[in-house]
């Protein structure tokens, strides 16, 4: 599959000239990444992917494809390489599955053309990749919400894109339907193709997207690695909640969640996050070598340390840093800790009057 | 056979499958044959009765130029019934297919050929050549002229750049209809109520009575392009009720699509009205009974409604022009035949879904 990149540049799209839904938003994809895009409800997430596609025309800025400007690439030829896979609410036609995807073709027809046995391969190749090969019969208006979802799915490669782009792909769906999705979206990336989907599950976007975008209301925005942009910090302005992440071993490996645990009031986030907090940062290591950068990291704390204690415990390091600053900054310093590798750090804060959580 | 045995049902696919090919191609044979047998069979019922023989032997003579049955049956056959067969072959094949595509397009199963306005129109536009003492083939031209104008308008007002998408035109199609509708009466009016009114009204009804070669010629070749350019687009309908942007994300340019169904079936309809007036339920009932018998996939479906819509309304008019010496307005017959059938049909199989 050939390269490709998706960039935009400092766009920015509102439906009226006074209002942003987005604002000043800089973004890339390339081939082989899997992307998220999180927001509250009203955030802008389709409008984002609309843009995106050019469905809908930017204010400012714009989207390029291996930096050409969409608006210059012929409609037929960007369709066949950018892919769309709409929400799979009601409304479905009764097709069954393989004239379903099959229509996923009609951009590679001639005018007056109708599929013919080539496309009819394609489609049970697709079908028998993503394991739906038994739907092929069935009429779209009979299926469950997962089995539709797989349909508009593999409805969507057939068209054989570089990049696919998907809205909320898992919503409406129970835990092994979801997994089946974002299984067939990792797979996809894995196999070569830049992949980007709304949700609105931030785990999905923590334990499968090695990119995320993440938009507040009012059309602030970041975008970079999932593990900079996903925090408990960005979780809890975005969406008016307070959130925490935790890791949780698994059989097999580590995976990182979040978990929402109350409404915050209105600037409560900020509040909360600028608030003067005492807390023991503990950090255990194996790798020595490792103390160097943890210090380094300290020290551009220097202001907020009262103390700390470091002590060899058989083959691992433990350090122990009391620090006394905003919540913000100690979560921010634990977060990048927790990046260096073969390093896990921990923020504990003092319990506060009313605060149960710690 | 061993029932519940696992690896005879593995071998079951290939097995059906050659029954549906053999149950396609039984299907497709009967639908082709079915308009041909019911216009022969047509030709020879009516008030004055001709043997299927004399029908023979009259085609016989007409094909190699031997002599003629006799002279009342030649005229009756090749001057009376034979263009109004054809009128009825056309415009039933034509309203079928705009109501297919136009149901389509608007991913509504209740939308029909007149959903624009275009009938309303075209009623106008012959009406007001009645009204003017038009010949019949100004009447024509007229009803042509106005079916084009009313579908027009309602695109101008329902269409450009809006959030409501096609519902835009859908309200402007009903408006337009109304407006349309409101000038016919006023036509109805001012007519005289000797010998205009009556016409007029007895027009409005429709009726295949006054085809001739000449109404044909001028109103066939419409008809024709339409449903040849929908049959040539039938597997890009199955797009149409999809998103604007799904059907632009296919690679699909989705306005381009649209005005193609919406001229094609505009030229079907304003000139299979001003032919023979309004024929009601045809683009409503065949479709249905159509996806109800061979599913929602436009390559079979809208064939199927092509060939069924033509023999539904020849058999429809021959009963018409049958029943009573003079000639039973066509839209009584097709609702009286088509609701209570529709009915029937959509009770036994659970309603219809596009």
């Amino acid at each position: 599959m050939a390269a490709v990149k998706l960039t935009v540049e400092n766009a920015s799209f509102g439906y009226r000239p006074e209002t942003s839904v987005i604002r000043e938003l800089n973004l890339t994809v390339e081939s082989g990444t899997l992307a998220a895009v999180l927001g509250p409800n009203g955030a802008g997430k389709t409008t984002l992917l609309r843009c995106l596609m050019g469905f809908l025309k930017w204010k400012d800025g714009r989207t390029l494809l291996d930096g050409v400007d969409i608006r210059q690439i012929p409609e037929r030829k960007l369709r066949s390489r950018i892919s769309y896979v709409p929400q799979a609410k009601g409304g479905a036609l009764s097709l069954p599955a393989e004239d379903m995807i099959l229509l996923g073709r009609t951009g590679k027809m001639g005018f007056f053309a109708s599929p013919g046995e080539d496309d009819r391969k394609r489609v049970r190749r697709i079908a028998e990749d993503m394991g739906i090969e038994r739907l092929l019969q069935k009429k779209c208006t009979e299926m469950s919400g997962g089995e539709l979802q797989m349909v508009l799915i593999a409805r969507a490669l057939a068209a054989e894109p570089e990049l696919l782009i998907l809205d909320e792909p898992e919503s409406n769906l129970d835990f092994r339907n979801q997994l089946i999705v974002l299984e067939t979206l990792t797979r996809l990336s894995r196999g070569g193709m830049a992949v980007i989907f709304n949700t609105h599950y931030p785990d999905h976007a923590l334990t499968r997207a090695v990119k995320s975008l993440l938009l507040f209301r009012g059309g602030e925005n970041v975008f970079g690695d999932t593990a900079e942009v996903v925090t408990e910090d960005n979780i809890s302005r975005a969406f008016g909640v307070e959130a925490v992440i935790r890791e949780f071993e698994t059989p097999g490996s580590m995976i990182r969640s979040i978990l929402p645990l109350r409404l915050t009031r209105e600037g409560d986030g900020a509040r909360k996050a600028e608030a003067e907090v005492v807390a023991v940062v503990s950090v255990i290591f194996g790798d020595y070598e490792k103390a160097g950068a943890i210090n380094a990291l300290f020290h551009e704390y220097r202001n907020d340390v009262l103390g700390r204690m470091g002590m060899p415990c058989g083959t691992s390091h433990v350090i122990n840093v009391i620090l006394r600053g905003s919540l913000g900054r100690i979560t921010a310093l634990t977060d990048r800790l927790n990046r260096l590798e073969g390093v896990r750090a921990k923020a504990t804060a003092a319990p506060e009057e009313g605060d149960d959580q710690w | 056979m061993a029932v519940g045995n696992k690896t005879m049902a593995d071998r079951m696919p290939p097995e059906r499958i050659t029954d549906r090919k053999r149950g396609q191609i039984l299907w497709t044979a009967v639908l082709i044959l079915l308009p041909i047998l019911c216009a022969a069979a047509s030709l020879c019922i009516g008030r004055i009765g001709i043997s299927p023989a004399d029908v023979l032997r009259s085609i016989r003579g007409h094909l190699t130029g031997g002599e003629a049955v006799s002279l009342m049956i030649e005229s009756t056959l090749w001057r009376i019934r034979f263009p109004r067969i054809l009128l009825a072959l056309l415009t039933g094949a034509g309203l079928s297919a705009a109501g297919c595509a136009f149901q389509s397009l608007f991913a509504n199963p209740l939308a029909t050929p007149d959903t624009l306005g275009v009938a309303s129109g075209s009623s106008f536009g012959a009406a007001l050549g009645l009204l003017l003492g038009l010949r019949l083939i100004g009447v024509q031209i007229m009803a042509l002229a106005f079916g084009g104008i009313a579908v027009l308008l309602t695109v101008l007002c329902g269409g450009g750049r809006n959030k409501r998408g096609l519902s835009g035109v859908v309200l402007a199609g009903i408006m337009m209809g109304s407006l349309f509708n409101a000038l016919i009466s006023f036509v109805k009016y001012m007519a005289d109520t000797e010998t205009q009114l009556p016409s007029i009204t007895y027009w409005l009804m429709g009726t295949l009575g006054s085809a001739g070669y000449r109404e044909l010629a001028l109103g066939a070749p419409p008809i024709l392009l339409g449903i040849a350019l929908l049959l040539l687009l039938r597997w890009r309908l199955n797009l149409l009720p999809l998103s604007e942007d799904e059907i632009r994300s296919a690679g699909v340019n989705a306005g381009l699509l649209r005005g193609c169904v919406i001229v094609c079936a505009t030229l079907v309809t304003a000139s299979s009205v001003s032919m023979c007036g309004q024929v009601g339920w045809v683009g409503l009932l065949i479709p249905h009974i159509c996806r109800m018998k061979f599913g929602s996939d436009h390559r079979k479906l809208l064939p199927a409604s092509v060939c069924l819509g033509a023999a539904f309304l020849t058999v429809v008019d021959t009963a018409a022009r049958s029943i009573s010496p003079a000639d039973l307005p066509i839209s009584i017959l097709t609702a009286m035949v088509g609701a209570p059938f529709f009915i029937f049909l959509m009770r036994r199989t659970e309603g219809w879904q596009l």
